[in-house]
């Protein structure tokens, strides 16, 4: 058999982007009659393409009571077949291709992808198109699949940063459904075996052509492949009915929760507060994701005090992510010592009051510019690694032109528009703080 | 394992040392001269003249295997202060703005054999880049307060993290640690508590001019990068100080007798399962391949397509996934695909049981034992075979996307003593031609569970070792209805003899692993 050996992406960087934007490649994008997104990404990578199909679809969506955890537990429906490729015949077929095929769950999506050779490109098309819209499994197979994603969810259950986030979303929201993590409550993972016809409906309102983006990236050709895509996913017939998320009241006040940990650990303080909603051209939005690195990245003086110097926080991690909805901006410090934390509370409370007081030093927001130019050109790599970075953008926006329209809102941000997002976002009524400590029996 | 499968420990080691350390000839010769300016050992270059980036690997034949006894984790240590702490010019603090603008970082892996230092970035920075890389493996300042951070974090991942916070890399330490008892493979890389506690400054400064010498260095370079930039990393590096450490021989592993299992007691509501045997196959033989064939079959990481995890999670609903391995696989809760930068001379195969309900521990085990002892009983049917085959040769394209990634592969090879093309080319040029008739001989001649190490994590530890001990059957119930030749299967399962005496069980409390 003859396989073609990759080499590296060599534009990267190069200057094939469109002028002025950040993103390295040329793209084509066309949205089907049934409003099914198609984005095409060719880049040197010979022999290979990565194949995402982005459902638009997370925990966010689940918004019965009693469900939540089952856009994940859904995912794992996905691999069970259809009528014309049972789920057996369909792992024969990865088998055969080779394929690093696999699928994962967020608050807002569900990303199903797939990494091949370019001569299976077809039938992985074929394959994916029928499953999307074919998708068939008995009651058996669904309650032995709930068996598994138990599984998953005992698994997370040793890891205390699990039992915190799931402490800390539940007192943080009071109806948005990022109350409840990704994997769900253990009472609903414990319920899902009765769930069957539930997750027939779940598959018709969520799995539709007008929710889902499929990306291919690599070594394809783009008229041939946007041709497959037509006969393969036409048909598909649109029906989308979006949820009704509920929107989160102002918080009013300071939350704070204390949580247990069966097992050692070190302790972990959580600071988060509700942040904004994404938008690529919102001074909000990229003042918040470079406020968090200013405040409390590795270069930051809080890192510096707490982490390298009085090593009363063993980490020191700031997230202040990107999502549908607002969803939490948090940092998370493992703390030293039981004693400190009211320390460390105290030095993340000072690090906060000082972005309010004063703007950050030009120079520090600019190598936090360039930092963060760079770390996204260097994984634009290869087509899994561009697609896989690509997958949140066309999750929150349906396309990839927000990677652009952010870029450049990055670039123009000043230091003032920092200091105004901490002014206005970080206060004490948006923030829920969070303790856990281990408590080995 | 029979004492004619045992690798012979001291030949083999010493000729693969050497192979990995390749003398470059000439160099050698100029190495003599009173300033040298290239390394003993050849460069492993990867140019992709087009690639924007650079890769860069320097890699030390030192690794947790060198730790003085009483000592476990100096190694560790030694490597991870280098890599995040004060240099000869900077304090790490200031080390950390300077890299901050190029988003690039120098990372470090201390193995049991293998130290390597690795990082990429834009051409943009190259220079700036490479003069930080450089101060951190020739001018490491040690500094005080680096050593204590590094050294209280190293200690609490052991007592915390380790012990406490994920069952499964527990389960995989405890196993690790069980076969290679007693052997410079037989505690963490990252040491034992007692070691790490006894270890001062002291003891890195001098393990680093001992160990960390220009013989014992091999130079990786990949990407866009130009003779200029080799020319600059290989002068740089011969200056560090002559001498190769005394080597120490690959670990003569005892015979384990029949099934021995260790029990690590500890809460919580699942149990995680990890067994395994050494096996003596390294990668470049046909043997491996074949080998990695029927592995693949059984239960390829990460993927349905195992048939472990056919059993036991697609089947059954029991748990996550269920996988094998030939070669040491860390970080495997985190990683798709298999890391470089792990060469050992003595390898295990190895099952990981992704946590099951107390409850179906037993059951689950003996489902597991089982399958492997049908592999190892019958082979791969031609089916089989041929289905798997194909697989990892297109499957294998994955492995290394990256010239970074490649250029671990190829540092690996040097380790290894594989021949150009390399191993991954042999996943293309070899697999294709293997057998099955090959693949089940080295079944044959490997895999032979009768004698093995089963490691076990569970609250239940009393209960299940006295279940084990006696054999006592472990029906499983399912919440959920199944098909009747499953159920019929279960009772065999269930009943499925896994001769554990009671003599070869060994409880032990969670706080006691890993303390020295």
């Amino acid at each position: 058999m003859k396989v073609p050996i990759l080499t590296l992406a060599a534009v990267l960087l190069a200057g094939a982007a469109a002028a002025g934007g950040v993103f390295p490649y040329q793209h084509q994008v066309q949205r089907l009659d049934n409003g099914l997104s198609v984005i095409l990404i060719p880049l040197p990578s010979p022999g290979l393409v990565a194949y995402y199909s982005v459902v638009r679809t997370g925990s966010r969506d689940e918004v019965e009571p009693g469900h939540s955890g089952f856009a994940h537990f859904f995912e794992h429906m996905m691999f069970r077949g259809t009528e014309k490729v049972p789920g057996a015949v369909y792992d024969q077929m990865m088998t055969a291709m080779g394929a690093d095929a696999n699928a994962y769950t967020t608050d807002d999506y569900t990303c199903f992808h797939l990494n091949v050779a370019t001569a299976d490109l077809p039938k992985v098309i074929e394959l994916e198109a029928d499953r999307f819209q074919n998708l068939s499994y008995s009651e058996a197979d669904f309650q032995t699949e709930s068996g598994a994603v138990y599984g998953e969810y005992r698994k997370g259950r040793t890891s205390p940063f699990e039992v915190l986030f799931e402490a800390l979303q539940d007192k943080a929201f009071d109806v948005h459904t990022y109350k409840h993590t990704v994997i769900g409550f253990e009472k609903d993972v414990a319920a899902m075996p009765t769930m069957y016809e539930y997750s027939k409906s779940f598959f018709k309102r969520f799995y539709r052509p007008e929710n889902v983006v499929v990306m291919v990236a690599g070594d394809f050709d783009q008229a041939r492949t946007m041709e497959l895509i037509k006969q393969q996913y036409g048909g598909w017939k649109p029906g989308y009915v979006a949820p009704a998320v509920e929107q989160e009241p102002e918080q009013k006040a300071e939350r704070r929760v204390d949580i247990a940990y069966d097992g050692r650990t070190l302790p972990i303080l959580a600071v988060a507060w509700k942040g904004v909603r994404f938008d690529p051209a919102a001074k909000d939005t990229a003042a918040g994701m470079l406020l968090a690195e200013l405040a409390f990245g590795e270069t930051s003086d809080a890192y510096r005090q707490l982490v390298l110097e009085q090593r009363s926080a063993q980490r020191l991690m700031a997230d202040f992510g990107f999502n549908r909805d607002p969803n939490l901006w948090a940092v998370i410090a493992m703390v030293a010592k039981e004693q400190e934390i009211p320390a460390v509370q105290a030095a993340i409370g000072a690090a906060v009051a000082r972005f309010q007081a004063a703007p950050p030093d030009p120079a520090k927001l600019d190598a936090l510019k360039r930092r963060v130019r760079y770390s996204f050109l260097m994984a634009m790599d290869t087509p899994n690694n561009t697609a896989g970075h690509l997958a949140r953008y066309v999750a929150l926006t349906g396309g990839i032109e927000a990677v652009d329209r952010l870029f450049a809102t990055v670039d123009a941000i000043q230091p003032q528009d920092v200091q105004a997002a901490a002014k206005r976002l970080l206060t004490p009524e948006r923030r829920t703080v969070a303790v856990l400590r281990g408590v080995a029996r | 394992m029979s004492a004619k499968a045992r690798p012979s420990a001291t030949a083999a080691g010493a000729m693969m040392m050497a192979m990995f350390l390749a003398s470059a000839g000439d160099a050698r010769a100029q190495g003599e001269a009173a300033k040298p300016t290239q390394l003993p050992n050849a460069p492993v270059l990867l140019p992709v003249a087009a690639d924007p980036t650079v890769s860069f690997r320097i890699a030390f034949t030192v690794g947790a295997q060198d730790d003085p006894a009483g000592k476990e984790g100096l190694a560790y240590l030694t490597g991870a202060l280098m890599a995040e702490g004060a240099t000869a010019k900077h304090t790490y603090p200031e080390i950390l703005d300077l890299l901050y603008p190029m988003a690039a970082e120098y990372d470090v892996r201390v193995d049991k054999e293998v130290t390597t230092f690795s990082g990429r970035v834009h051409k943009d920075n190259l220079d700036a880049y490479t003069t930080l890389l450089l101060e951190a493996v020739m001018q490491p300042a040690f500094a005080e307060t680096d050593f204590a951070r590094v050294k209280q974090r190293t200690v609490d991942f052991i007592e915390k993290t380790l012990r406490y916070a994920s069952d499964e890399e527990l389960g995989k330490a405890a196993l690790y640690n069980t076969v290679f008892a007693g052997t410079p493979y037989g505690h963490l890389n990252v040491g034992t508590v007692a070691g790490l506690k006894a270890i001062t400054l002291e003891d890195v400064k001098a393990f680093y001019r001992s160990h960390f010498t220009r013989d014992a260095a091999v130079l990786a370079l990949g990407g866009g990068y130009d003779a200029a930039l080799v020319g600059r990393m290989q002068r740089a590096l011969a200056q560090l100080p002559a001498g190769q450490p005394a080597p120490v021989a690959a670990p003569q592993v005892k015979a384990i007798a029949g099934r021995q299992v260790v029990l690590v007691a500890k809460p919580g509501p699942a149990t995680a399962i990890s067994f395994g045997l050494p096996i003596a196959v390294r990668r470049g033989s046909r043997d491996f391949y074949a080998l990695w064939i029927a592995n693949s079959w059984l239960g390829e990481h990460r993927n349905s397509a195992s048939h472990l995890y056919q059993v036991i999670r697609e089947a059954r609903g029991m748990n996550y996934g269920d996988y094998s391995y030939i070669e040491v696989f860390p970080e495997g809760g985190r990683r798709e695909f298999p890391p470089t930068g792990v060469s050992r001379r003595q390898q295990l195969f190895e099952v990981w049981v992704r946590p099951v309900p107390n409850a179906q521990a037993h059951f689950a085990l003996r489902a597991a034992v089982r399958e492997v002892e049908k592999l190892a009983a019958d082979g791969l049917s031609e089916e089989q075979f041929k289905l798997t085959r194909d697989f990892v040769v297109k499957y294998s394209l994955h492995f290394a996307e990256t010239t970074f990634d490649r250029l671990g592969y190829a540092l690996d090879d040097r380790f290894y003593g594989v021949a150009a093309p390399g191993d991954l080319a042999n996943f293309r040029e070899i697999v294709p031609t293997v057998t099955r008739d090959e693949v089940n001989a080295a079944v044959r001649k490997y895999i032979k569970p009768e004698a093995m190490v089963i490691a076990v994590v569970s609250e239940d530890a009393d209960k299940l070792a006295a279940a084990l001990a006696a054999d006592t059957p472990s029906p499983i119930t399912y919440s959920t209805p199944k098909p009747p030749q499953l159920l019929e299967e279960d009772k065999t399962i269930a009943a499925y003899p896994l001769h554990v005496s009671a003599g070869s069980v060994h409880v032990v409390p969670v706080d006691q692993m890993f303390a020295k």
